[in-house]
C-alpha cells in the first residue's frame, strides 16, 4: 500500500522511534496487566467528567511535549557546532523536526494542557459541579487526541511534515509538496483544532451559566477570566484557521485555485493563518497570566493588587491581538501606511501587558511570601516575560523588522515569550494544583530543582540566540560556517537546551517519587484563597454538596480570617446530566481514520468512513443521556 | 418544560447560539475569499454562468422553508403531533428541492468545463455555496432524526421541544446565510 511506500527507505531514526515505541508499548501494556489497570483505563476512555478529562488532557499534553522536546534536542545537536552533521538530521529532515517540534508544541502540547487545567480548576474556582456539556467535554478531548496521533502517524511512516508550523504557500500546496506529508499536517491540525471549538464553546457556557449563588463576575478569579477570554478568542481565531486549511486542503486534493494559479494568491494563505496565529499565541498566554494571577496572590497571602484593571487588560489584549496579525508580514510588502498601522497597534499591546505586569509586582510587595515551588515559576516568569516583550517592541519597529525577521533574534523572542509564560504558567499550574488532580502534592526539593534548572537552561539556550541572529543567522537552516560568527553562541545554546531536557529528568523523578510515596492531601495543602480549596482532593465526581455561597473575591480567605465555615445553600441551579459512553471516543477516532483516508485520497473508503461518523450522531441523537431525566413533572434529579 | 428542564435547555441555547457564532465567523471568512477572487482573470465571468430563473426558484423554496418551519413550530405548544410533522414534512420537501436545483447548477456548471479547478473565482464559489449546500443537505439528516424522536423512538416531548427548537435556530441560520449569498455571490454580479 501507498501508506508504506516511504518506509522500505526510512532513515535511522524513523527506525529507532518504531523500536523505541515497541519496547514502551510492551511494557506499558505489561504495567497495565500486572497491576490490574484495565478497568481505570476503560473508565477514563468514557468517562465525561472534568477533572478526569482535564488529567488525560494533561497527560497526553504532556507526552506531545516530551516528544516536540526532544525534536528541540536534535535542533540543537545539530546546531552544536559549524558544518555538523548530527545523526540524519540535515536538509529535509532538518526542515522536518523543526516542522514537528513547532506544531507539536502549540497545537499538541500547550493547547491541551492548558484545556485541561482549565478544564480541572476553572469549575471548581466557579463553584461549577462539571462543564456544561459534559459529553461534548469527552467528544473535544477525543478529537483533539484524534488529531494528534493523525500527526504523529506521519513521521512513524516516514512521510512527517516539511512546511514549517505556518504552513505557507506555496511551500505546501501540491506544486512542491505533492506527497502525504503535507496532508497529515492539514487533517491532523484541523481534526484537533475542531476539538479544540468545542471544548472553548464548552468552557465559555459553563462560565456564563454555572457560577455558584453570590459568584458575580467580579469576584470570579483571574484563572477563570482567563479561561472565558481565551475560549472567546480560539472560538474566533481557530475559525479562521479551520477555513484556512479547508481550502489548503481544496488546493491540494482539488487543484483549486486559491494559494496558487494565476489569480490565486500565497499571501491570501499567511493573512489567513496569522489572523489565528497572532490570536494564538495570545490564546497560550492570557491563561496563563491567569494561573500566575492566582498563585502569586495565593502565596503572597494577599488579594490580587488591582483587580479591576487586570479583568480589563486581559480583555485589551484579546481585543488587540486581533488587530496585529500582519506584523508577521512587515517584509511581505504590505506597503508603509499598513506596516505603520501594524506596527502602532503592536506596540500598544504593551500597555495592557504593562499593567499587569505591575499589578503582580504590587501584589507580592508587603505580602507574606512563601517561595514554594509553584510561587517560584510565577517569580520567574516575571523578568523573564519582560524580556520578552521588550524584544517584541523591537520587532514591531517595521523599519528595523527588515533585519530582524527570519533570523535566530525572532526565534530568541519567541520563545522567550512562550516559553515564559505558557510553559512556566503550565509548570506552575502543575504544582499547583496536582493535589486536585491526584490527591498528592509534589515533593519541594525536587520541584526546586526543575525549576531552578528549567529556568537557568532557558536563559542560557535563548538568550546567546539574539546575538546569534543579529550577527545574521537566519532561523530554520541547518548548518552555518565556521567563519560567521556564529559558533559560539550556538554552541552555548546547545548545553542550555541539554539543561532544560535535565530539569525535566528531575520532574519525571519527582512524580516518581511522589506516587511512590504516596501521601494524601486534604483540601486545602496550599492554604489557598479561592473556592477550589474547600472541595476534597483529588476532586470528587459530586463537588460543591453542598453549594457554597460566595461573598468575595477570595471567599475562603474571608472565611478563614474570620474564623468560620462557608456559608452554604439549597437555592442552586442543577448539575449537568453526564452519562459515561464510548462514544465519543469512537466518534473522534472515526473522524481520524477519515483523515487519513483523505490524506491518501482513499475517496470511496473516506465516503464510508464519513458516513459511519454521521451514523455515530445519529445513535447519540437517539440515544441522548436527558431522555432519562426529562419529562418527569418533579423535576427530574437535581 | 418545567423549570429544571428550562435551566438546561438555557445552557444548550446559549451553547448552540455560541456555535452558529463560529458558523458566522466560517462563512465570513469565505465570503471574504470569493470577494477577494471574484471574477477572475481566466474562466467565465461570474454574469456568464449564473441563472437568475435557478436563484429565483431555488430561493423561493428555501426561504419559504424558514416559514414552514415556523408553523411546525406552533404545533409545540398545542403537542400537535399532525401539525408538527405536517410542516416538518413540507419543510423537508422544500430543503430537497432547494438541493436539487442546487446541485442540478452544479453539475451543469462542471460539464461545462466550468468545475472547481476553473478559476479562482469558482473555487470560492464552490467552496461557499457548497459548504452552504452541505448545510441544508445536513439539516435535511436532521429533520429525519427529529421525525424519529417524534414519532419513532418517542424521546421524552420536553427533550424533543428542546431539540426542535435547536434545529429551528439552525435552519433559520442557514436561510440567512443563503440570503447573503444571494446579495454577494449572485446579484452583486448580475446587476
Amino acid at each position: 500500500m501507498e501508506m508504506f511506500e516511504n518506509l522500505a527507505d526510512a532513515p535511522s531514526d524513523v527506525i529507532a522511534a518504531w523500536v523505541f515505541t515497541a519496547i514502551a508499548g510492551i511494557l506499558v501494556v505489561i504495567w497495565v496487566l500486572k497491576k490490574r489497570k484495565l478497568p481505570v483505563i476503560w473508565e477514563f476512555m468514557r468517562t465525561s467528567n472534568h477533572r478526569k478529562i482535564g488529567t488525560m488532557y494533561i497527560l497526553f499534553g504532556f507526552i506531545f511535549f516530551l516528544r516536540a522536546g526532544i525534536d528541540s534536542l536534535f535542533i540543537r545537536m545539530q546546531l552544536i557546532s559549524p558544518n555538523n552533521d548530527f545523526w540524519v538530521f540535515q536538509a529535509d529532515k532538518y526542515n522536518e523536526v523543526f516542522t514537528t517540534h513547532g506544531t507539536m508544541m502549540i497545537f499538541f502540547a500547550a493547547m491541551p494542557m492548558l484545556l485541561g487545567l482549565m478544564n480541572i480548576a476553572m469549575p471548581l474556582q466557579i463553584g461549577a459541579r462539571d462543564l456544561a456539556f459534559p459529553y461534548l467535554n469527552a467528544v473535544g478531548f477525543w478529537l483533539f487526541l484524534s488529531g494528534a496521533i493523525v500527526f504523529n502517524i506521519a513521521f512513524f511512516l516516514n512521510s512527517a511534515p516539511a512546511i514549517g508550523w505556518t504552513g505557507y504557500t506555496p511551500l505546501s500546496s501540491s506544486l512542491f509538496t505533492p506527497d502525504a506529508n503535507t496532508d497529515f499536517y492539514v487533517f491532523g491540525v484541523q481534526i484537533s483544532g475542531l476539538g479544540t471549538l468545542f471544548t472553548a464553546l464548552n468552557l465559555m457556557v459553563t462560565v456564563v451559566r454555572h457560577r455558584a449563588p453570590g459568584m458575580t463576575f467580579m469576584r470570579m478569579p483571574l484563572f477563570s477570566w482567563a479561561t472565558l477570554v481565551t475560549s472567546f478568542m480560539i472560538l474566533l481565531a481557530f475559525t479562521v484557521l479551520a477555513i484556512g486549511l479547508y481550502l489548503l486542503m481544496f488546493d491540494r486534493l482539488f487543484d483549486t485555485k486559491f494559494f496558487q494559479g494565476p489569480d490565486g494568491d500565497p499571501v491570501f494563505w499567511q493573512h489567513l493563518f496569522w489572523i489565528f496565529g497572532h490570536p494564538e499565541v495570545y490564546i497560550l498566554a492570557i491563561p496563563a497570566f491567569g494561573i500566575f494571577s492566582d498563585v502569586i496572590s495565593t502565596f503572597a497571602s494577599k488579594r490580587i493588587f488591582g483587580y479591576a484593571s487586570m479583568v480589563i487588560s486581559i480583555i485589551l489584549i484579546a481585543f488587540l491581538s486581533f488587530t496585529v496579525w500582519a506584523h508577521h508580514m512587515l517584509v511581505v510588502g504590505l506597503g508603509p501606511m499598513l506596516n505603520t498601522f501594524f506596527a502602532f497597534t503592536t506596540m500598544t499591546i504593551a500597555v495592557p501587558t504593562g499593567i499587569k505586569i505591575f499589578n503582580w509586582l504590587f501584589t507580592i510587595r508587603g505580602g507574606l511570601i512563601r517561595f514554594t515551588t509553584p510561587m517560584l515559576f510565577a517569580l520567574g516568569f516575571i523578568p523573564s516575560f519582560v524580556m520578552g516583550g521588550v524584544t517584541g517592541v523591537m520587532l514591531s519597529v517595521s523599519a528595523a523588522d527588515f533585519q530582524f525577521h527570519d533570523s535566530h533574534f525572532l526565534v530568541a523572542h519567541f520563545h522567550y515569550v512562550i516559553l515564559a509564560s505558557t510553559i512556566l504558567g503550565i509548570f506552575s499550574a502543575i504544582y499547583y494544583y496536582y493535589p486536585k488532580m491526584t490527591g498528592l502534592k509534589l515533593n519541594e526539593t525536587l520541584g526546586k530543582w526543575h525549576f531552578w534548572l528549567f529556568l537557568i537552561g532557558f536563559h542560557v539556550t535563548f538568550f546567546p540566540m539574539h546575538i546569534t541572529g543579529l550577527n545574521g543567522m537566519p532561523r530554520r537552516t541547518f548548518t552555518y560556517d565556521a567563519g560567521e560568527g556564529f559558533t559560539a553562541t550556538n554552541f552555548i545554546s546547545t548545553i542550555g537546551a541539554f539543561l532544560m531536557g535535565i530539569s525535566i529528568l528531575f520532574l519525571f523523578w519527582n512524580l516518581v517519587k511522589t506516587h511512590w510515596e504516596n501521601e494524601k492531601v486534604g483540601p486545602d495543602p496550599w492554604d489557598g484563597r479561592t473556592l477550589e480549596w474547600t472541595v476534597d482532593s483529588p476532586s470528587p465526581e459530586d463537588t460543591f454538596e453542598p453549594m457554597p455561597v460566595v461573598d468575595d473575591l477570595n471567599p475562603l480567605a474571608k472565611a478563614k480570617n474570620e474564623n468560620r465555615a462557608m456559608k452554604t445553600t439549597e437555592e442552586h441551579r442543577s448539575k449537568p446530566i453526564a452519562r459515561d459512553s464510548i462514544k465519543p471516543f469512537l466518534i473522534s477516532m472515526t473522524l481520524g481514520v477519515f483523515g487519513i483516508c483523505m490524506t491518501y485520497q482513499w475517496y470511496i473508503a473516506a465516503f464510508i468512513v464519513g458516513a459511519v461518523v454521521f451514523g455515530f450522531f445519529v445513535l447519540r441523537a437517539l440515544t441522548d443521556e436527558k431522555n432519562d431525566y426529562y419529562g418527569k413533572d418533579e423535576g427530574g434529579a437535581s | 418544560m418545567n423549570t429544571y428542564e428550562q435551566e438546561l435547555f438555557r445552557d444548550k441555547q446559549l451553547g448552540f447560539f455560541i456555535y452558529l457564532g463560529v458558523e458566522a465567523v466560517m462563512f465570513l471568512t469565505l465570503f471574504t475569499t470569493y470577494l477577494i477572487y471574484t471574477p477572475s482573470s481566466e474562466g467565465p465571468a461570474p454574469a456568464d454562468i449564473f441563472s437568475i430563473t435557478t436563484l429565483v426558484l431555488s430561493s423561493v423554496f428555501l426561504l419559504s422553508s424558514s416559514g414552514t418551519i415556523m408553523i411546525s413550530e406552533k404545533g409545540l405548544e398545542t403537542k400537535n403531533h399532525k401539525k408538527i410533522i405536517t410542516w416538518l414534512f413540507v419543510t423537508f420537501v422544500f430543503a430537497l428541492v432547494f438541493l436539487g436545483f442546487e446541485i442540478t447548477e452544479f453539475v451543469g456548471f462542471v460539464n461545462d468545463g466550468y468545475g472547481v479547478s476553473a478559476s479562482s473565482f469558482l473555487s470560492s464559489y464552490f467552496a461557499l455555496v457548497g459548504l452552504h449546500a452541505a448545510h441544508v443537505l445536513f439539516g435535511c439528516g436532521w429533520m429525519l432524526v427529529l421525525f424519529i424522536q417524534l414519532s419513532g423512538i418517542k424521546i421524552p416531548f420536553p427533550l424533543f421541544i428542546e431539540k426542535f427548537k435547536i434545529f429551528t435556530y439552525y435552519w433559520h441560520f442557514v436561510d440567512i446565510v443563503w440570503v447573503f449569498i444571494i446579495l454577494l455571490v449572485y446579484v452583486k454580479y448580475l446587476v
